[in-house]
C-alpha cells in the first residue's frame, strides 16, 4: 500500500514540477497584472471608491486561468507520454495502470490548485488592502469550491485525454464547462420548454452533465453576500468527489482497453 | 541581369501606382468612401453595435444596484421614482418628502426571485443556495460601484441616453457631486443634441441641487423645444408627452416663484391642450390660485 502510495507521490511530483517547469504560472499572473493595474487606478467620472469591478474582473481572470490550466494540465499528461513511447518502461517498472492513472491525476490537480492557491492569495491580498477586509469566510468557501471545479475538470481533461486527440479534447471540454457554465443553472428550465427529443437530451444533460455552475461563488464574493451553509458546501464539494471519482473510473476502463 | 532590371522597374511602377491611388482615391471620392474621416476607432470597429453594447453595459450596472442579481422588475429608474430627481416634482408640487408618490415599493425583500425555488430538485437547491437571488439594493455611496460599468456604457455610446441619466443620478444625488453630473450630462448634450432627457435632468439638477434657477429654466426650455419635433416619433410620443408636461410645470413654478403669473397662464394655457385631465394641469392651477409669491 505505501509503495503505492509512494509511485502516485512520485508521478504527481512530476506533473507539478511540469507546469513550473514550463513557466506558464509566471505568463498568466503577468497578463493578469497588465489587466488588472490599469483598473486598480482607473477613476470613472473622477470619483474614486469603486472596487467591486476590478474583483468581478480578478475573479473572472483566476476563473478563466484556472481551467486553462487545469485543462491544459490534464490534457497533455498521457499524450506525450503515447507519442514518444516512454508509457512502455513506466508501465514495466512495474506500475499498474490504476496507480499510473491515479498519479496523474494526482498531479494534475496538485499542479492546479497550488496554481489557484496562488491566484486566491494575490486577490485576498489585493481586496484586504483595497477594502480592509482580510480574507473572508466566504473567500475561504470560494477557495474550497474552486478546488472542486478543478477536481471535476481535471477528472474530464484525463479522460478526455485518452478516448480523444488532444486537440478535440481540449475543445471538447472547454466547451463543456463553459457551457455548462453558463446555462447549467437553466438546464432543467430549458427542458422543461422544449419538445421531444430536446426534451430527453436536454434533461439527460442536466442530469450527467457536470454541473460546474455550483461550484462558482464569484457573485457571492464580489457583491459581498454572507457565506453560503456549510452543508451546501458540504455536498457541492462531495458531488465534485463522486464526479471526479466517476471520470476517473470511466478513464481506468478506456486506459485498461487502451492499445499504444 | 537584364531581366533582373526589368522586374526591379516594374516593382517600381507597381509601387508608385499604388501609392498615387492611395492618395488620390480619398480625393477623387471624398464623401462616398464608406469610412467617413473623424470617426473614432470604436464605431469604425463596431459601428451600430455601439448601442446594444452600451446598453449591456447599463444593464452590467443595473445587476450591481441589485447586488449582482439581474431583475428585470426593478431598475435604478423605476427605484428612483420618489427616491430621487423625479421626486422633486413632488418637492416642487409641496409634496413632503417621505410621501410614498410613486415611491417603489419593494414587499419581496429577500424572497427569491429567480424562480429557484427550493425543493425544485437538487440541482436547484443547490443553485439557489449558491447563487443568491435575494432582492437588495445599494445604497448611498455604495452607489460608487456602479459608476465604473456606466463610464463604459456612457463611452460607448452617446445614444445610450439613459446610461446618461443613471449615471448623473448616481453623481448628483446619491454621491453629492452634482457638478459631476452637470459636466456628465452637457458633454451628452453637445454628442446627441437632439435628445430632450438629458436637458430635462440637467434642468433638475440645477433646480434642485444647485439651486441656479435661471440655468435651471434654460434647461426645461430647451428639453420642451426639443420635445415638439421629438413628439412625432409616434413610438415615443406618450413619453415625450409626459416629458413635456413636467418641463412645462417646472417652468410654471419657476415662473411663480418670480411673480410673473402669466406666464404661469401661458403654462398653465400649452398644458391644457396638450392632456387635460393630467395632473400637471391641476397643479398648475393649484399654483395659480394660491396668492403671493415666493422670492428665490
Amino acid at each position: 500500500m505505501s509503495h503505492r502510495v509512494c509511485q502516485i507521490k512520485a508521478l504527481a511530483g512530476l506533473s507539478v514540477l511540469e507546469l513550473y517547469r514550463r513557466k506558464d504560472l509566471i505568463v498568466v499572473f503577468v497578463l493578469c497584472a497588465v489587466i488588472l493595474l490599469p483598473l486598480m487606478v482607473f477613476t470613472p467620472f473622477g470619483v474614486s471608491g469603486a472596487s467591486r469591478y476590478v474583483n468581478e474582473m480578478a475573479l473572472l481572470l483566476v476563473w478563466l486561468f484556472s481551467l486553462v490550466i487545469g485543462l491544459g494540465v490534464s490534457a497533455r499528461l498521457f499524450p506525450p507520454e503515447f507519442e514518444s513511447r516512454t508509457i512502455y518502461p513506466m508501465l514495466s517498472k512495474p506500475v499498474a495502470r490504476g496507480t499510473v492513472l491515479a498519479g496523474k491525476y494526482a498531479g494534475a490537480l496538485a499542479a492546479s490548485v497550488s496554481a489557484l492557491a496562488v491566484f486566491y492569495a494575490a486577490y485576498g491580498l489585493l481586496a484586504g488592502v483595497r477594502q480592509g477586509v482580510w480574507f473572508p469566510a466566504v473567500l475561504v468557501q470560494a477557495f474550497a469550491l474552486h478546488i472542486g471545479f478543478l477536481a471535476v475538470v481535471t477528472a474530464l481533461g484525463l479522460l478526455g485525454s485518452l478516448v480523444l486527440t488532444p486537440s478535440a479534447n481540449l475543445t471538447m471540454m472547454g466547451l463543456t464547462v463553459t457551457g455548462m457554465l453558463f446555462f447549467g443553472q437553466r438546464l432543467s428550465a430549458l427542458a422543461s420548454a422544449q419538445a421531444w427529443p430536446g426534451r430527453t437530451v436536454l434533461t439527460l444533460l442536466d442530469w450527467f452533465g457536470p454541473h460546474v455552475e455550483f461550484f462558482d461563488l464569484r457573485q457571492r464574493v464580489v457583491h459581498e453576500w454572507p457565506p453560503i451553509g456549510w452543508d451546501v458546501c458540504l455536498a457541492v464539494l462531495a458531488y465534485a468527489a463522486g464526479y471526479a471519482a466517476l471520470c476517473l473510473m470511466v478513464a481506468a476502463f478506456a486506459f485498461r482497453k487502451k492499445r499504444f | 541581369m537584364s531581366g533582373q532590371r526589368l522586374q526591379l522597374w516594374l516593382l517600381l511602377v507597381g509601387a508608385g501606382v499604388a501609392v498615387a491611388l492611395g492618395r488620390a482615391i480619398p480625393v477623387c471620392f471624398e464623401g462616398r468612401l464608406p469610412q467617413t474621416p473623424g470617426e473614432d476607432v470604436l464605431s469604425l470597429i463596431l459601428g451600430d453595435a455601439r448601442l446594444e453594447l452600451s446598453r449591456a453595459l447599463g444593464e452590467k450596472a443595473e445587476e450591481y444596484f441589485h447586488g449582482g442579481v439581474r431583475n428585470l422588475n426593478c431598475t435604478i429608474h423605476s427605484d428612483a421614482v420618489g427616491r430621487g430627481h423625479e421626486g422633486h416634482d413632488a418637492e416642487a408640487r409641496g409634496i413632503k418628502e417621505g410621501e410614498p408618490h410613486g415611491a417603489h415599493q419593494h414587499g419581496d425583500e429577500g424572497e427569491h426571485a429567480s424562480g429557484h425555488a427550493p425543493g425544485g430538485g437538487l440541482w436547484q437547491w443547490i443553485n439557489a443556495s449558491v447563487h443568491e437571488q435575494a432582492h437588495r439594493h445599494l445604497e448611498g455611496l455604495q452607489m460608487v460601484e456602479m459608476l465604473p460599468w456606466f463610464w463604459a456604457a456612457c463611452r460607448l455610446s452617446a445614444k445610450n441616453t439613459q446610461a446618461y441619466e443613471s449615471s448623473a443620478y448616481v453623481l448628483a444625488y446619491e454621491l453629492g457631486k452634482p457638478e459631476e453630473g452637470v459636466r456628465l450630462l452637457e458633454d451628452g448634450i453637445r454628442k446627441d443634441p437632439a435628445k430632450p432627457e438629458l436637458d430635462f435632468f440637467l434642468g433638475e439638477i440645477y433646480f434642485s441641487k444647485l439651486r441656479d434657477m435661471r440655468r435651471a429654466e434654460a434647461c426645461f426650455v430647451s428639453a420642451r423645444e426639443k420635445c415638439l419635433p421629438a413628439q412625432r416619433d409616434a413610438a415615443r410620443a406618450e413619453e415625450l408627452l409626459r416629458l413635456r408636461l413636467r418641463a412645462v410645470f417646472y417652468l410654471g413654478y419657476l415662473a411663480k416663484q418670480r411673480g410673473d403669473l402669466d406666464r404661469v397662464r401661458l403654462c398653465l394655457n400649452e398644458a391644457e391642450s396638450l392632456a387635460p385631465q393630467h395632473h400637471t394641469v391641476r397643479d398648475l392651477r393649484v399654483l395659480l390660485e394660491k396668492s403671493g409669491t415666493k422670492n428665490q
